[in-house]
């Protein structure tokens, strides 16, 4: 038994932190005022890291080390995060990487082909694409549809809430999409398949967020949306499935997003309680503020490493389906997603008292992760309640599952 | 063109944190790095060896750990590495530490330049370069800030502060870098990957054909009495009332402490 990352793994979590306190911690304002503006000198820097290809193998351009894949995009993630509060930049390296993963692993070989070197190279977006008006959360009663016409899909329907539609739009690539192939047999009637952003067909709307506004979030609709069957991860009717499991290594990865802002908004709370004076006494001695932090770090620490024993499990499960059950795995994410939004949105809030005026101010980037982050606490890659009827499902047994 | 670069393993000063009562540093926990400018010797090395061929050869001496800390070193490109990790190296201070540079260098066999940081970052010495040069009998350069190779010569820039000296020397040659010649790469996932591939050799003092009184705490020409943070308080000089005439008095008191 080892909690220690490797030393490769440490020269790298060191590496991405120095590009990202030089290079992207100064932009981190600028890029959430800037609508749907990445620095594309920023992407370029990370490209030369490496950092786009941690879940793509060798061959498709990536830069993967085989059986570790989670855990370093986990370290990226989390670095990311540490130096861009907005949670614009983290959030668009979570979803290349989270959906890369589940693509190199489910794609078709033309596909992979296709899409995964320029991912790898920063030149393609890819992202998600489940929720629809009607709800995110119920993926099992999705309106979107798909038929087979000619060797090809036709899709037709609407999605909501959908990260990244410009950048996608801008750059190249698209979204990992669910739609129906079979209404009739629920959930078990769902595929799931890369759609480009520009495959003729595709209009999209823009929604105008609260937060991380670096990274834009919109609707796509679908009229007769042809893409080859090529396109489609894994087999017809199967992709409820697959979603299910590339929602695992996302909610890693979101999570880290959230372990690396309220890790870092707690350091610069720490700070400032150390050197503020009120009273004529440091605000750290005052056991209240003190306490806070205590009990805040106290957390952290608890999900940092449940979220590293999560990564390393998704990476112990490719290598050997025998290391863990799917059901340990649902369970041990579902705990970390339960609690890293909340905590996260909980540092960022108490950061933000401590500093007073100033927290309220842009002064401080706390703001900005307070309003970042409230897209997870809403529910992108899950809501708090869907993650609790998983642990129930896993833990009490089938009984605890509302909808069956 | 084969290059050995001498690294050397300091507490990272940034984690470093200082008792404010006693003004002693806290080393326990800050972890290991090499210093700034022994980045700067590796990798004007690197961009050398890119240019005119060649291998680069790390070579440095610490504790058991520089067995992971090297890998930073081979990640930013160089070939191969030597360390001396032995319990014998330790405390030698600059004459040990020279004595076994010097002796491993001379182990290596083959190279045609020795880079170094101009000083280390914990110490900040500066005495490495000069004993090793005059141990091998080669020639040496200090304080480069430019660096470069044409026809098997050395041309390089010395930044001596009031003026820059160019010069040039025959191979081979011992040179110590600034933190002016270049910045250092970081180092991508592939590169750190394949890092733990390339070869660590270990050597003792007697693969280096060294007694025991030429290198460890034995031959350290000096004794360290204390290690003390300088003392930092606070003037808390006001300059009230009239806006002008406070940021007059203000310079005034600035330069006259030589702050401006």
């Amino acid at each position: 038994m080892d909690f220690r990352l490797t030393p490769q793994q440490e020269l790298f979590k060191r590496t991405v932190r120095e590009f990202a306190e030089k290079n992207i911690a100064p932009r981190a304002r600028e890029i959430d005022q800037k609508a749907q503006g990445i620095p594309e000198e920023i992407i370029q820097g990370m490209v030369d890291l490496g950092l786009f290809g941690v879940t793509i193998p060798e061959e498709y351009g990536g830069t993967a080390n085989p059986g570790e894949e989670m855990v370093y995009a986990m370290i990226t993630v989390h670095e990311i995060a540490r130096a861009e509060l907005s949670m614009s930049l983290p959030v668009y390296t979570l979803l290349c990487l989270g959906w890369s993963y589940l693509l190199a692993r489910h794609g078709n070989e033309e596909t992979k082909r296709q899409v995964l070197p320029r991912v790898a190279k920063g030149e393609w977006f890819l992202g998600i694409c489940t929720t629809e008006p009607s709800g995110g959360s119920d993926l099992a009663n999705i309106k979107t549809t798909a038929t087979k016409k000619d060797g090809k899909y036709v899709i037709n329907g609407e999605k909501i809430f959908i990260s990244g539609v410009t950048e996608a739009k801008k750059r190249g690539g698209g979204h990992l999409t669910l739609f129906k192939t079979q209404p009739e047999l629920g959930h078990r009637g769902e595929t799931f398949a890369y759609v480009p952003l520009n495959a003729p067909g595709v209009t999209t709307t823009l929604f105008d967020d609260m937060g991380r506004m670096g990274l834009s979030t919109g609707g796509i609709a679908y009229k007769n949306v042809e893409i080859p069957t090529d396109y489609v991860l894994g087999e017809e009717n199967k992709g409820f499935y697959l979603l299910m499991e590339g929602f695992n290594a996302a909610r890693i990865l979101v999570c880290a997003a959230c372990a690396g802002g309220a890790e870092r908004a707690l350091e610069i709370t720490a700070e400032y309680t150390k050197n503020r004076n009120l009273f004529g006494t440091p605000l750290a001695k005052f056991e209240g503020i003190s306490f806070e932090i205590a009990d805040d770090w106290a957390k952290l620490e608890m999900l940092k490493n449940q979220l590293t024993k999560s990564a390393w499990m998704i990476d112990q499960w490719y290598q050997d389906q025998s290391s863990f059950t799917r059901k340990d795995i649902n369970a041990a994410v579902a705990v970390c997603k339960l609690t890293a939004p909340l905590l996260c949105l909980d540092i960022a809030k108490h950061a933000m008292m401590h500093h007073g005026g100033l927290g309220y101010s842009k002064e401080t980037p706390l703001e900005m992760l307070m309003r970042g982050v409230m897209s997870y606490v809403v529910g992108a890659e899950g809501g708090a309640n869907i993650m609790r009827i998983i642990i129930a499902r896993e833990f009490i047994g089938d009984v605890a599952i509302p909808y069956k | 063109m084969d290059i050995i670069v001498c690294l050397k393993q300091v507490p990272d000063l940034q984690q470093i944190r200082i008792k404010r009562e006693t003004r002693e540093p806290v080393l326990e926990g800050a972890p290991f790095v090499f210093g700034a400018f022994e980045k700067n010797a590796l990798e004007a090395a690197v961009r050398l060896k890119e240019k005119h061929g060649g291998k680069v050869i790390a070579l440095a001496l610490g504790t058991p750990k520089l067995k992971e800390n090297i890998l930073e070193a081979l990640a930013m490109g160089a070939d191969e590495a030597v360390l001396l990790t032995e319990p014998a190296f330790a405390g030698g201070g600059a004459v040990g530490t020279a004595n076994a540079l010097a002796a491993a260098i001379r182990k290596i066999g083959k190279f045609d330049l020795i880079l170094m940081g101009e000083g280390s970052a914990d110490n900040y010495s500066g005495q490495i370069i000069a004993r090793v040069a005059e141990l091998l009998d080669l020639p040496q350069i200090t304080y480069v800030r430019e660096l470069q190779m044409t026809n098997n010569r050395i041309h390089a820039t010395r930044d001596l502060e009031d003026v820059l000296e160019i010069v040039e020397a025959d191979l081979p040659v011992v040179v110590s870098a600034t933190s002016e010649l270049n910045t250092p790469r970081l180092p991508p996932l592939t590169a750190i990957l394949r890092a733990s591939k390339k070869p660590i050799a270990i050597w003792s003092p007697s693969d280096l054909s060294l007694a025991k009184e030429q290198v460890g705490a034995s031959v350290a020409a000096v004794k360290t009495l204390s290690n003390l943070a300088p003392e930092q308080e606070r003037k808390q000089i006001l300059f009230e009332g009239d806006v002008d005439k406070a940021a007059d008095e203000l310079v005034k008191a600035l330069q006259k402490e030589g702050a401006v």
